[in-house]
């Protein structure tokens, strides 16, 4: 038996280790598996014929069942951005680095995007961008088979198409 | 007794429980099931005015993890909302009081949540305060095998008295199509499974599983158009006692006790024999006979206990309570099915959580209104 | 609400980084003891509680209302535990303003919380979303696009942010319970890293550890006194969904419906004429110009020239988060709170150094998610 602390216990320490198995769902294991072949897959309204990236079971905007599943663009629109300055947990990228809104061509949400070989200061609202995927071969079928998206070099899009699919 | 608002329970929709959902998150195990409980009641999601869910984070395993069913709930456009981090059970209670006070007429109330995804004997030990009793590490099945020793100490109750417990609340789920566990077993065979811990066996347990529901609270006026046979709450009471699990007498729950008696004094009633059915939110046998002293029911009462099998054939954990008034409206509307009591004229429902029965809240209910 | 309902105490923690001085049982009841010795009333005196707090991983306690129902002086009573994001403390005042205004109680404790020194705030609020890639660390990183679009839309320009930030710092200055107090100016902000471009470091909410306690209570309980009550009015909490296609995540739809239905209910035709003050939710700078538009203040796109024209300085014409507010405290589950008891402090003419003069109505504000969840409460000097 140690020696009573002599100061009043302070801190009490614990480590919460707990380990969680999630399942990604069907419609979100289809997103996934199709992009090793390069397809970038959303689901349909069954109402209004809205698209939405990744799959949703349901329209949040109509109450509908969104059930089909349809193929859309790698490419889109950068709708709006942020430049990041701090590293992120999980994720080894260069500082300073944009992450961006995407709406891609078909889509009507947009996605959250890592954008490169850009620098940050020319990035802007509207500029088109593409997905750029890691080569054949080595896609496995999970969101890191899009590496990031890039500029296409196409004319931006001008603030009244995208303002409103931010 | 001063007039309250007649409310009644309209509709309810659950998800089978499943052991593990191997197919859909959370929100995708809801979203047909407030789809369902709409159509239940044949009305529009516009037509309701209030939206409320309970859900746990640590139980989603992340933070915020319950912000995703606003979007299948049919948040849009924006609803007025609540959301707590309690048993769906309590969000319905919340639902109650609101329309107490006027400020809606119609309410949507939501549980979900996958136990399978996380390990709730695990996670479950957080709840207790991270100074003295989380750090021994107790999990759920220990602090209910501490009031089950308790109890048993006290009254004499025996491994088969909980066996028996257990085999009844089999056997009604056995006729359940929404329970997880649907095979009778003999208390024998109950008895004969292995300990977890002392006094509880694997028997004697809750399976975790996962499951989504939707109820519908409306208030006179719109509940007879939404329902044939509404079930209207006649009394309503809930309490929490302090946690620390030395400074109670866990033999028994005061709280459960409290709670029933002011449940039962707003709905006009003498003694929880007044009714036909009792739901418990109880995931142990010892949990089940304990609750049954705080309520003043014995077994020989007439009132059938858990028709729905109650928690020990499935607990999907936030929503277990919630279900327990599902399936008090399920039996006093007539839609029980396979497991339906006859001439059910008045029912309670209870929820609890927290360990060793800590926080405790009843429904009455009844197929009249309470107050003309 | 079937009757009416006031605030008649309210408490609050030394905000700080770090409360070692104090358990997490501790941290409630500094601001709990205080509220109820503001409202002259005791733990015996109270009908129920109404909890709130943001994710439990914060400190690693699931349910803490469970295990400090003994220290919230609420065994055998009835409690709830409230959980909206960060408008939680707002949403958790407004449960309980429903409580009493039900007639089943009269007077009603709530609490909001956080002692997020304890967990490790920045992994607990990064969005770590299964099958999803990882993007961006802390919650301004998911903001800094919006307030980004926000500048686009509006021609808003670059100086408005540190504006807000500086005359925060100095609002905070006037508050003794505040966390960050330190006068800055708005070369100081200018200089400070960007860290999601276009929020700068002194441009974002402190993280603190912290509490907020409120009695709610009927008529007749708040004609008792001892203090000059605050009337809620109206107060309503909203909610939107995320993935609805153009949803404006600017000038979200949940805020602009909670803020006219607070509105209507309490009679108030012109916010900008009619409130005096208005305590919201902005964890960073650039939402102060967001908000009151979002609020009704002013039209869309004039919310920045009320900053650039210094109109929510304290002694202009509507002095926004006279407290300092959530830049200059943030214990994220109390932050609500905070803004609706700020808010219950001017009309009761208790604010201390940082009293607005002559206030008779008060806005306070919160907002939570991705911008989804508002909760919003008037009050006012008379019923």
């Amino acid at each position: 038996m140690s020696e009573p602390p002599k100061e009043p216990v302070k801190y009490v320490e614990a480590n919460v280790r707990l380990p969680y198995h999630y399942v990604a769902g069907d419609y979100r294991a289809r997103y996934l598996r199709a992009l090793k072949d390069k397809k970038i897959l959303g689901s349909k309204c069954s109402k209004t014929g809205k698209v939405f990236v990744p799959p949703l079971v349901a329209s949040p905007e109509s109450f509908a069942p969104a059930e089909d599943l349809v193929e859309v663009a790698d490419r889109g629109v950068m709708t709006t951005f942020c430049i990041v300055r701090i590293p992120v947990i999980g994720r080894n990228v260069e500082l300073p680095y944009v992450a961006a809104s995407v709406a891609l061509d078909g889509a009507d949400i947009s996605i959250f995007a890592l954008i490169q070989e850009c620098k940050p200061e020319d990035v802007r609202m509207g500029m088109r961008v593409e997905a750029v995927w890691k080569p054949d071969g080595e896609r496995q079928g999970d969101h890191e088979d899009i590496l990031y998206f890039r500029p296409t070099g196409e004319p931006d899009v001008p603030p009244a198409s995208f303002l409103n699919r931010l | 007794m001063a007039k309250l608002r007649n409310v009644a329970v309209v509709a309810f929709s659950q998800a089978p429980i499943v052991a593990r959902d191997e197919h859909r998150i959370a929100s995708e195990i809801l979203y047909p099931e407030v789809r369902s409980a709409l159509d239940q009641c044949d009305v529009e999601r516009a037509a309701i005015d209030y939206q409320v869910a309970g859900s746990a984070d640590y139980i989603d395993g992340r933070p915020f993890g319950f912000v995703a069913a606003l979007d299948v709930m049919g948040s849009w456009p924006a609803k007025q909302d609540l959301h707590l981090e309690m048993d769906a059970a309590f969000a319905a209670y919340y639902a109650w009081v609101r329309m107490q006070a006027g400020d809606c007429d119609t309410a949507l109330v939501c549980g979900y949540g996958k136990n399978s995804e996380g390990e709730p004997e695990r996670v479950l030990n957080l709840e207790l305060d991270p100074y003295y009793q989380a750090p021994l590490g107790l999990g759920p099945s220990a602090t209910a095998a501490l009031q089950a020793s308790a109890y048993m100490a006290r009254t004499g109750a025996t491994d088969r008295d909980l066996a028996e417990v257990a085999a009844r609340n089999r056997a009604a789920g056995a006729k359940n199509p929404c329970a997880q566990l649907r095979e009778a077993v003999p208390a024998g065979t109950l008895a004969a499974t292995p300990w977890v811990v002392e006094p509880l066996r694997r028997g004697y347990l809750p399976p975790y599983g996962d499951s989504a529901v939707c109820l519908v609270l409306a208030a006179e006026g719109k509940a007879e158009r939404m329902c044939d046979r509404p079930a209207w709450i006649h009394g309503v009471d809930q309490r929490i006692e302090m946690q620390t699990l030395g400074a109670r007498d866990l033999s028994r729950s005061a709280g459960a006790q409290l709670a029933a008696e002011k449940a039962l004094a707003m709905a006009g009633l003498g003694s929880g024999r007044e009714v036909d059915v009792v739901e418990f939110c109880a995931t142990t046998p010892a949990e089940e006979l304990i609750l049954r002293e705080a309520l003043g029911i014995e077994a020989g009462d007439s009132a059938v206990v858990n028709p729905s099998g109650g928690p020990l054939c499935g607990h999907p954990l936030m929503m277990t309570g919630l279900i327990r008034l599902g399936e008090a409206f399920r039996q006093l509307s007539g839609r029980a099915g396979a497991h339906a009591v006859p001439n059910v004229g008045r029912a309670i429902a209870h929820a609890a959580q927290g360990h060793c029965l800590q926080q405790n809240l009843f429904f009455v209910l009844g197929r009249e209104r309470r107050w003309t | 609400m079937k009757r009416p309902v006031a605030v008649v105490g309210v408490g609050q923690t030394q905000h700080a980084s770090r409360r070692s001085d104090l358990s997490i049982p501790g941290l409630v009841r500094e601001a709990v003891d205080r509220a109820l010795a503001d409202a002259g009333l005791d733990y015996g005196d109270i009908d129920a509680v109404v909890m709130g707090k943001a994710p439990d991983q914060l400190e690693g306690v699931m349910q803490p209302e469970q295990f400090l129902a003994g220290a919230l002086g609420a065994h055998l009573k009835p409690l709830i535990r409230v959980h909206t994001a960060g408008s939680v403390g707002a949403s958790t005042a407004l449960a309980a303003v429903t409580h009493v205004a039900s007639g089943l109680f009269d007077r009603v404790l709530t609490v909001a919380w956080e002692k997020q020194s304890e967990g490790n705030a920045m992994w607990a609020l990064s969005p770590n979303l299964p099958f999803t890639p990882p993007l961006v660390a802390g919650a301004g990183g998911f903001f800094a696009p919006y307030c980004r679009a926000y500048m686009a839309r509006t021609g808003c320009p670059p100086h408005i942010g540190p504006m807000v930030a500086a005359n925060a710092r100095a609002n905070g200055g006037r508050n003794e319970y505040a966390h960050l107090r330190e006068p800055m100016t708005v070369e100081d902000v200018l200089q400070s890293p960007v860290l999601w471009d276009p929020i700068r470091y002194l441009e974002t909410c402190p993280s603190s550890d912290g509490a907020c306690a409120l009695v709610v209570a009927s008529e007749e309980q708040a004609k008792k006194g001892p203090r000059k009550p605050a009337w809620v009015k109206a107060g309503y909490s909203y909610a939107e969904a995320m993935w609805v296609p153009g949803r404006d995540q600017v000038s979200p739809q949940a805020g602009r419906l909670c803020a006219q239905k607070v509105y209507e209910k309490a009679g108030i035709k012109d916010p900008w004429k009619e409130i005096q003050t208005v305590e919201m939710y902005v964890p960073f700078a650039w939402f102060e110009p967001m908000w009151l538009e979002n609020l009704g203040f002013c039209d869309t796109g004039e919310g920045w020239k009320i900053v650039e024209r210094g109109e929510q300085k304290m002694g202009a014409h509507l002095p926004v988060n006279p407290s300092g507010g959530v830049l200059c405290t943030n214990p994220i589950g109390a932050s609500g709170m905070l803004r609706l008891g700020e808010a219950a402090l001017q009309v009761m003419g208790r604010a201390g150094e940082h009293q607005v003069e002559g206030v008779h109505n008060a806005l306070g504000h919160a907002y939570g998610g991705g911008a989804q969840y508002f909760a919003i409460w008037l009050v006012s000097d008379a019923l």
